[in-house]
């Protein structure tokens, strides 16, 4: 009786440090993780938009031909000495099949020469018809949001959360 | 003789450049060096009162600059030490009292006479920035194990590595706190030394007698038994050419850690 009450306050104490131990580790994990974000910002000027484009990009170029886990994607800076790498890190489900591949494939072009044709229109209308741009932008980005769907990080950016939101009311 | 142009710069304030240039001079100059220490903070000096010097400024780089008084007449002796000297600068002036140009000038001038000059430099990217670097061809950029710190050192750098006239920059890790990094709290030295990669030229503790020298205008490195002044000997050592180990700054003697280590002992045997 005494053994177990006396091991059940070892347990306490035991995991009362372990507690303190994982908080303290945070500190300087976190100052160590927001500098290499913020330094690669500012050695590159890559703001957290332009990241996040590219990372939506990859994520449609690369479906096209593979199944991915969306969720588990990475996109990282990583430093060996003066050398800084972009790591990609992609959780492959499986690979898609050929037909699958082309089709996906048929369909980009297509849009893309819907894209062509659109941006020909708007040409001719104005070259500096800047709400036109911003329309054709948003539509992309909309396009791109129904790609990645739920695997929205906690880097995306609130405007785009606060569109999903919308959408699924 | 062809004396070596050190600045010593930061970007961020407050990190210990001016301490660290008075200290690294002294050391310098104490291990029988001829020394000049240059303080281009114009508006904002302080290297006169960290060396004890304030009350023995005459001229100053401005005057020099503006030729009321010759380049030998401007430099101040130091107390202690024949070989130590500062060129103070103007309290009463702003950075732009003095060009690159000019600057370049005085310190090929003090090459002739001096093996070393060390150069501080303002805190800021701006025009006191590049005037301090102008007449260096060396570089010791000093910071912190602190984020605002780091990132600006790592401004620093970059801007050095545009300057074809550095040609080389170290680091020195100013006010490094083992206890807090040991608990995880503070970036470890080899945090800061992966992430600006460059190469280390001193790791200074912090402690509380700079604090105490600071308000003697005694450097510390006169003080055998100080921590920081044995690192600061240290890196004068290292600019020297010496290959000296780095202190081992963790190496802590309190009751607390011996009763830990006595623990950390008995479990490992059990296992």
């Amino acid at each position: 009786m005494a053994e177990n009450i006396l091991k059940e306050l070892c347990n306490r104490l035991l995991s009362l440090f372990r507690q303190t131990e994982a908080k303290e580790e945070n500190a300087k994990e976190v100052a160590c993780n927001r500098l290499r974000v913020v330094l690669m910002q500012d050695r590159t000027n890559l703001t957290p938009e332009l990241l996040q484009r590219m990372r939506r990009e990859l994520v449609e170029l690369l479906s096209k031909y593979v199944e991915m886990d969306k969720e588990a994607l990475e996109l990282n800076f990583d430093q060996d000495g003066d050398q800084m790498a972009l790591m990609l890190s992609i959780p492959v489900i499986r690979a898609k099949d050929e037909a699958e591949i082309e089709d996906a494939l048929k369909s980009d072009e297509d849009a893309q020469e819907d894209d062509e044709s659109e941006d020909n229109d708007e040409d001719e209308d104005s070259e500096t018809d800047n709400s036109d741009e911003d329309a054709q932008e948003d539509e992309v980005e909309d396009e791109a949001e129904e790609e990645i769907s739920e695997d929205e990080t906690e880097k995306e950016d609130e405007n785009l959360s606060e569109d999903e939101n919308s959408d699924k009311e | 003789m062809t004396g070596r142009v050190i600045v010593i710069t930061s970007g961020k304030g407050g990190v210990g450049k001016t301490t660290t240039n008075a200290n690294i001079g002294t050391a310098l100059a104490r291990a029988g060096n001829k020394v000049v220490m240059v303080d281009t903070d114009l508006g904002l000096r302080n290297l006169d009162l960290l060396l004890g010097l304030e009350n023995r400024i005459v001229y100053t780089i401005v005057d020099v600059v503006e030729e009321r008084c010759k380049l030998k007449q401007a430099l101040v002796k130091d107390k202690k030490n024949p070989n130590l000297c500062l060129l103070a600068a103007a309290q009463t002036r702003d950075k732009t009292s003095v060009t690159e140009e000019q600057l370049k000038d005085i310190c090929n001038k003090l090459k002739k006479d001096f093996d070393f000059i060390l150069v501080d430099c303002p805190a800021g990217i701006e025009q006191g920035f590049q005037n301090a670097v102008a007449g260096a061809s060396e570089a010791i950029v000093v910071t912190t194990p602190e984020m605002s710190a780091v990132r600006d050192a790592d401004r620093i750098i970059g801007l050095l590595e545009a300057r074809e006239e550095i040609k080389s920059y170290k680091l020195l890790l100013n006010r490094v706190r083992p206890n807090l990094i040991k608990s995880n709290d503070m970036m470890s030295v080899e945090d800061v030394v992966e992430i600006l990669s460059a190469d280390l030229i001193g790791i200074i503790p912090e402690d509380t007698g700079i604090i105490t020298s600071t308000n003697k205008g005694e450097p510390i490195v006169n003080d055998e038994k100080s921590l920081a002044g044995k690192a600061y000997n240290n890196v004068a050592k290292r600019i020297m050419g010496e290959e000296v180990p780095f202190l081992d700054l963790e190496e802590d003697s309190g009751v607390l850690s011996k009763v830990k280590k006595f623990f950390s002992n008995l479990i490992g045997k059990e296992k």
